[in-house]
């Protein structure tokens, strides 16, 4: 169920899930802020012992962000100040307005006394510690300059510090009264400054280049992990427009912007940004080796790689063919099996559109063992798992590969992988129809603390996996008629994974799977019939099947069948198993609603030795429930009986309530109609069972709101209670039947005729 | 009072220039080049004057009666003249800073534009030096020109209470255009060409900023004779060569043949529908008639490359060069000169040397790029291509050289996308069209491949090898009737364009053609491309023994049975394959033959 292999791109800045940032650009440059921070730093040196424990650590704290971080306006800087240390803020403050409103000596002399931090026996600073360094670099930098750029610094130093002082002027204004003259003056400056005020927002930040580097690789891995908290598609794309626009060197920058337009669904500019950054990536490689290994030869491969990704992810398989054969082709010239390995994954996954692959996968699985590349073996394996779980492979055997491949998981650490497992299980157990180990798994991922909120402070959440847990939560939920529980999960889900993200199409599918299922048990066929065509949009397997069984509640049938048939025939040709038992037990609910039972018999034989054979242990329940009823209107109560009982344990384990209704309203019916040949004594007791059972299968269609199922359930209990001689409850049962059968239209099936 | 003067002004200017495309009254048109010339003189725009004064010069002498009068100077004017001329020699000696500052409150209209443009001035040179030493690599791209914003409140006022003049407004507009404001810009410039129609300035300027058809059509355009030149610029600028080369002929027609920039103009048209013996000729009259001229001279350099014309290159080399070393166009030829001896890093070497001259001029990127790949060294190469689709997104051959560039590292599939983009560039271009059937055949995506060379066929290739390649994929897929016909064409191709340019593949296609006809046992057809084989040295024996098979089948046909003749065989047309085409019949072959 779950396809869990999209996270196999190469992407520069994340390997095995972890960001790093590009390291080669390691030259600094003196700016504004980072005199501010200077200033920040001698100024802590000169307060030393005064300062309190509690401040200090605070500072402490607060240094390591500023260093690495963005520039920021005087006024924030100072804000963070104030909140550790109001004292310093001031002094800070009073030394930089020294310095800017003084002369360019004041600035030169503050450089040349930098360094004596580093000077005496017991230096303030050590030369190596993240401080020092920090420092040197300054100094370094600073040093650098030529005449003219240091006067432009300083002259940037003054409007820094201006900029400053005036919007802490603006403030004080803004509460005064300023005379009727001069807001004139400043009404018409504003108005013509006014066309101008938004690309001077855009231009605002000058980001360095390790500030920039920052920013790309904070972006990438929100767009990884948590996309909502990204910024939007839109913004994102003029923030690095704006830094292409300073720097078109900046090739991180185009790979990002790939990334940006894959949310949008972009084929156009995805494609486009892709091939620049790598036709940049070309040249930062270039420089190192030419067509080695680590030489652009090797971005030229994992280049076309992953354009057959891009392809893929659009649904071109076509065109990725041709990319991974071309990736294939220059990786085997190179011989670089790790690249190999990684078009042997995507081979795998695009074979997998066309047909079975096992072979493919073990052998990628080895392989990649072999080249020690843990996070692709896994991969393989979940892959091979989930393809046998569909072709019915022995269970247990399948949840010790995935035993296996987690503890790979948990030595290196590999989070990500760890999360797919889990949903993968989720989703094996639910193809089994085990729904509480189901539950149990969903809840087990869903409470885990992720590794990555250990590493780096991001909690990785919108990744497949959580998708597909959520996913099968809420339909579980339904299942058991809390559907206000199910459409909470399914809002928290529409936060999460906004309509446009990658992932959105699951939760509808859901959404739309769950709502269908409530219109049917209403008997709104109306509104079932109006969902059929979104899911068909979604996955049209799912559509055409929902269609059928709508065009069968309105009694249809010919269409319907029509309609199973075909879909039958391409189901087992897909090898969809867990479809074509659907479809049997659909078609054999046609035949039964047909009154041909003879014939459903051997459908529902087949579909029981389907199921059985790929333990699909729900739907093999549920055909034993078909079976149990055409035995019972072929008039073998007793064997219907005894099979029920086969079934009755699994469903009202795992089943949906639904489905336990059906199950004791049919087990009562059984039991009366077995009844009629025993003594009367036993009759009674047999009936009052009965009766028991019925008021249990009243409660479960109660809890979904079936109130079709409700009125015959009420009916046949009414009957009984006649047959027992109980009026008043008999009564009772009767007006309550009434009432539903005024609300509902009569429908051509007779009551008895019908367990669904 | 300014106001009033101002649009009295323009509304005399209106009147004068006659309309569109009426050029009866050259002398009318030769006195206002001068005088306009004189005007941007003034004001310190040389390139608008020189291109004045050089359509000027191509227009018949004026007697002395009728030589425009000096212009009138108002009050205003002669209240500004001492400051405006101690300023005006300021600023040729360009200390626009020193030149700004003397004008500072001159009223009258030409102190004030040369005020406004000397400070605009100053801040480009400003800007151009401060690139040079920045604080940080992130800010090499920022450096602005920081006089803009304050030129553009002023200038914004003085627009919006209607004081500009034409000039004024060209300058508001290169402000306009100088912020990214490209609609405003557009905008202004049209108005400053309905003001002052003369002013060539403010038109090219439109060329630059017009990228397309139909922005051009929504154009509200003054109807005088400037709007010919206008659009046969930009036609030339938007491809549209059949159009620009109408309009540049009418204007020849109209008196101006003796015009220097008209003939550089046709030629540049010439060289970009690569009509190259028709560039050539025209350029060398250009050179002829303006021997020192340095402009264009690029594009004549890329046109005697493109014929490897050694010594005709050395020679415009070695001109330029004692003309003006320091040319952007004179490093281009010596880089073209250098790459054609195959010193290729020398090549290189100029073509860097150009773009330290001038930062934008972008073919040199593109020519660096072809140099880089002659050298091999192909990240070189994409670094280059890819700085000129910087510069120009619209640089075809930037793009083509990129998929090239990936052909030559074996990626067929990966080059495509450029390949793709240069085809969307020039649609009718065949060179794309080939390259990218070549991609296709190698993915062994033959139907893709054929539609391929089949259009770069239909749309004249210039290669003439699209045919051969369509031919040798029908043959591929045992199609031999279309791979016949394919033939067939390329045949009568090669020899209706009279070149006698020895193709390789001419043997190929008799030889195959000869062997179809035996097939189908069309014995005259048959022997006579069998005889044709004969005449190229690797068909000869081929040749030789198929006319001998021939002969004897037929001496056999002919004893057995005459009657039985065989059945008259039309190849299909080609047009199963959707593609419209005139039948050939194969009878036709030997009045193709020359």
């Amino acid at each position: 169920m779950a396809s869990v292999h999209e996270s196999l791109y190469f992407n520069p800045m994340l390997t095995n899930g972890v960001v790093h940032a590009n390291v080669f650009g390691v030259r600094d440059w003196v700016t504004p802020h980072k005199m501010a921070l200077l200033v920040l730093l001698s100024e802590l040196g000169r307060a030393g012992a005064q300062l309190g424990l509690l401040e200090r650590r605070r500072l402490n704290r607060l240094l390591l962000p500023l260093l690495q971080g963005p520039d920021m306006a005087l006024s924030r800087l100072r804000k963070a100040i104030e909140e550790c240390c109001p004292h310093l803020a001031g002094s800070v403050h009073i030394r930089l307005k020294l310095m800017a409103e003084g002369e360019l000596k004041d600035m030169e002399q503050f450089f040349d006394d930098l360094s004596d931090s580093f000077s005496g026996t017991e230096p303030e600073v050590h030369k190596t510690s993240v401080v020092g360094l920090f420092l040197r670099h300054m100094i370094l930098a600073y040093n650098k300059l030529s005449f003219s750029q240091v006067y432009k610094l300083y002259t940037a130093l003054q409007q820094y510090f201006q900029k400053d002082e005036k919007k802490n002027g603006a403030d004080e204004n803004e509460m005064e009264l300023t005379n009727p003259e001069e807001l004139d003056g400043k009404m018409e400056k504003e108005e013509l400054d006014g066309p101008l005020r938004e690309e001077e927002i855009a231009c605002s930040g000058p980001l360095s280049q390790k500030q920039a580097e920052y920013f790309l690789s904070q972006q990438a891995s929100l767009l990884k992990n948590d996309e909502t908290k990204a910024l939007a598609p839109a913004s994102l794309q003029k923030e690095l427009n704006n830094l292409l626009k300073f720097n078109p060197d900046f090739a991180e920058a185009h790979y990002l912007s790939y990334l940006n337009s894959l949310r949008v669904q972009d084929v156009f500019s995805s494609t486009h940004s892709l091939l620049h950054y790598f036709d940049r990536l070309i040249l930062t490689g270039a420089e190192s080796k030419s067509n080695g290994d680590e030489g652009y030869g090797r971005s030229l491969r994992y280049a076309a790689l992953n354009l057959a990704a891009l392809h893929c992810r659009f649904g071109h398989y076509q065109q990725a063919e041709l990319a991974l054969q071309e990736a294939i082709r220059i990786a085997q010239e190179s011989n670089d099996h790790v690249c190999l390995q990684h078009c042997l994954s995507w081979l795998y996954i695009l074979e997998q559109k066309i047909f079975d692959s096992c072979v493919l996968l073990e052998h990628s699985v080895n392989k990649s063992l072999h080249f020690g590349l843990p996070y692709l073996a896994s991969l393989g394996i979940q892959s091979l798992v989930q393809q046998r779980a569909f072709a019915g492979k022995a269970a247990n055997k399948l949840m010790d590969a995935l035993k296996d491949s987690d503890l790979l998981h948990w030595k290196h650490s590999l989070s990500e992988l760890i999360d797919i497992s889990i949903a993968q299980k989720t989703a094996i157990w639910r193809l089994y129809g085990r729904s509480t180990m189901a539950l149990q798994q969903a809840q087990t991922l869903l409470s885990m603390n992720s590794l990555e909120a250990v590493n780096v402070g991001v909690q990785q959440n919108n990744t497949e996996s959580f998708a597909v847990v959520l996913c099968h939560l809420a339909e579980l939920h339904a299942e058991q008629g809390y559907f206000a529980a199910a459409s909470e999960i399914l809002k928290h889900l529409k936060e999460r994974f906004p309509p446009n993200s990658q992932h959105a199409q699951l939760w509808m599918l859901f959404d739309q799977k769950i709502q269908f299922e409530r219109a049917m048990n209403d008997g709104r066929y109306h509104v079932a019939d109006s969902l059929v065509a979104g899911i068909t949009a979604l996955n049209s397997i799912e559509g055409v099947y929902r269609k059928a069984i709508v065009l069968k509640a309105q009694n249809q049938m010919s269409e319907a069948h029509k309609l199973l048939q075909k879909l039958l025939i391409h189901c087992q040709k897909i090898k969809n198993t867990e479809m074509v038992i659907s479809v049997l037990l659909s078609i054999a609910e046609l035949y039964w609603r047909s009154s041909c039972h003879t014939i459903a018999l051997p459908v529902l034989l087949q579909a029981l030795a389907l199921a059985r054979e790929y333990s699909l242990q729900y739907l093999a329940s549920e055909t034993v429930l078909n079976l149990a009823f055409s035995q019972l209107i072929l008039g073998i109560p007793e064997q219907a009986l005894n099979i029920l009982h086969m079934a009755i344990e699994p469903i009202l384990a795992h089943g949906a309530v639904l489905d336990k209704g059906c199950a004791m309203f049919l087990v009562a019916k059984c039991q009366v109609a077995s009844a009629a040949s025993y003594t009367p004594q036993k009759k009674i007791e047999a009936l009052e069972s009965a009766i028991l059972n019925l008021n249990e299968a009243k409660t479960y269609f109660a809890k979904v709101d079936c109130k079709e199922q409700l009125r015959d359930v009420l009916y046949f209990q009414a009957r009984l209670f006649h047959t027992l001689g109980k009026t008043q409850e008999r009564n009772k049962c009767a007006m309550l039947f009434r009432q539903l059968h005024q609300e509902l239209p009569a429908h051509g099936v007779p009551l008895i005729n019908a367990f669904k | 009072a300014v106001i009033g003067r101002a649009g009295a002004m323009a509304a005399a200017v209106m009147a004068v220039v006659p309309g569109g495309g009426d050029f009866s009254d050259l002398r009318e048109i030769k006195k206002q080049l001068l005088s306009v010339a004189e005007r941007s003189r003034e004001r310190g725009l040389q390139h608008s004057g020189k291109w004045a004064a050089e359509l000027a010069f191509a227009l018949e002498p004026l007697p002395l009666s009728e030589l425009p009068p000096p212009p009138v100077l108002t009050e205003e004017d002669a209240r500004d003249l001492d400051a405006y001329t101690l300023a005006k020699s300021y600023f040729d000696l360009k200390e626009y800073d020193r030149a700004a500052y003397f004008l500072r409150g001159c009223k009258s209209q030409k102190a004030y534009f040369l005020y406004m443009y000397s400070r605009y001035l100053s801040g480009e040179k400003k800007k151009d030096d401060e690139t040079v030493d920045s604080l940080g690599p992130l800010e090499k791209g920022q450096v602005k020109n920081e006089a803009l914003r304050e030129l553009r409140v002023e200038l914004s006022k003085k627009h919006k209470a209607q004081e500009l003049d034409g000039f004024g407004l060209y300058l508001y507009g290169v402000v306009l255009r100088k912020l990214d404001l490209v609609k405003e810009a557009i905008d202004v410039f049209v108005e400053a060409a309905h003001v002052l129609p003369l002013h060539w300035g403010a038109w090219l300027e439109l060329c630059n900023l017009i990228t397309d058809k139909e922005t051009l059509k929504f154009l509200s355009l003054p109807d005088t004779w400037m709007k010919e030149f206008f659009l046969a610029h930009i036609y030339t600028e938007l491809q549209l060569i059949e159009e620009a080369l109408q309009k540049y002929q009418s204007l020849i027609d109209a008196g101006f043949s003796k015009s220097t920039y008209i003939i550089s103009q046709i030629a540049v048209a010439y060289h970009n529908i690569r009509d190259i013996d028709k560039a050539l000729s025209i350029f060398n009259e250009l050179r002829k008639q303006d021997p020192y001229r340095i402009e264009n001279m690029d594009t004549f350099s890329n046109l005697l490359y493109v014929r490897s014309m050694k010594p005709e290159l050395s020679y415009l080399a070695h001109n330029l060069c004692e003309i003006d070393k320091y040319r952007v166009e004179t490093c281009c030829v010596i880089g073209n000169y250098y790459s054609l001896r195959s010193q290729h890093e020398k090549a290189a070497l100029y073509f860097q040397r150009a773009l330290k001259l001038n930062p934008r001029y972008l073919g040199a990127w593109t020519l660096m790029g072809h140099e880089y790949m002659e050298m091999k060294n192909t990240s070189a190469a994409i670094q280059a291509y890819r700085h000129a689709i910087e510069v120009n997104k619209r640089d075809y051959r930037a793009w083509y050289g990129l998929g090239q560039t990936y052909e030559i590292l074996k990626m067929p599939f990966y080059c495509l996308y450029y390949y793709r983009r240069a085809h969307q560039l020039r649609p009718n271009d065949s060179r794309m069209l080939v390259a990218l059937g070549e991609c296709y055949e190698k993915l062994n995506q033959l139907v893709e491949a054929k539609k391929c060379y089949w259009r770069a066929y239909a749309v004249g290739d210039v290669e003439k090898m699209a045919l051969v390649k369509l031919a040798k994929l029908h043959e591929q897929l045992n199609e031999s009737e279309q791979a016949a016909q394919c033939y067939i064409k390329y045949i009568q191709d090669i020899y209706s364009c009279g070149e006698v340019v020895e193709h390789l593949e001419v043997s190929t296609a008799f030889r195959y053609l000869a062997q179809y006809y035996f097939k189908c046992k069309l014995w005259d057809e048959a022997s006579a491309c069998a005889q044709k084989c004969c005449a190229f040295n690797d068909t000869r024996e081929e040749g030789k023994a198929l006319l001998r098979q021939i002969l004897q089948l037929r001496n056999q046909g002919e004893t057995s049975s005459t009657d039985v003749a065989a059945p008259f065989f039309l190849p299909a047309s080609l047009s199963a394959n959707n593609t419209p085409t005139r039948r050939v019949s194969p009878l036709n072959l030997s009045s193709v033959t020359p």
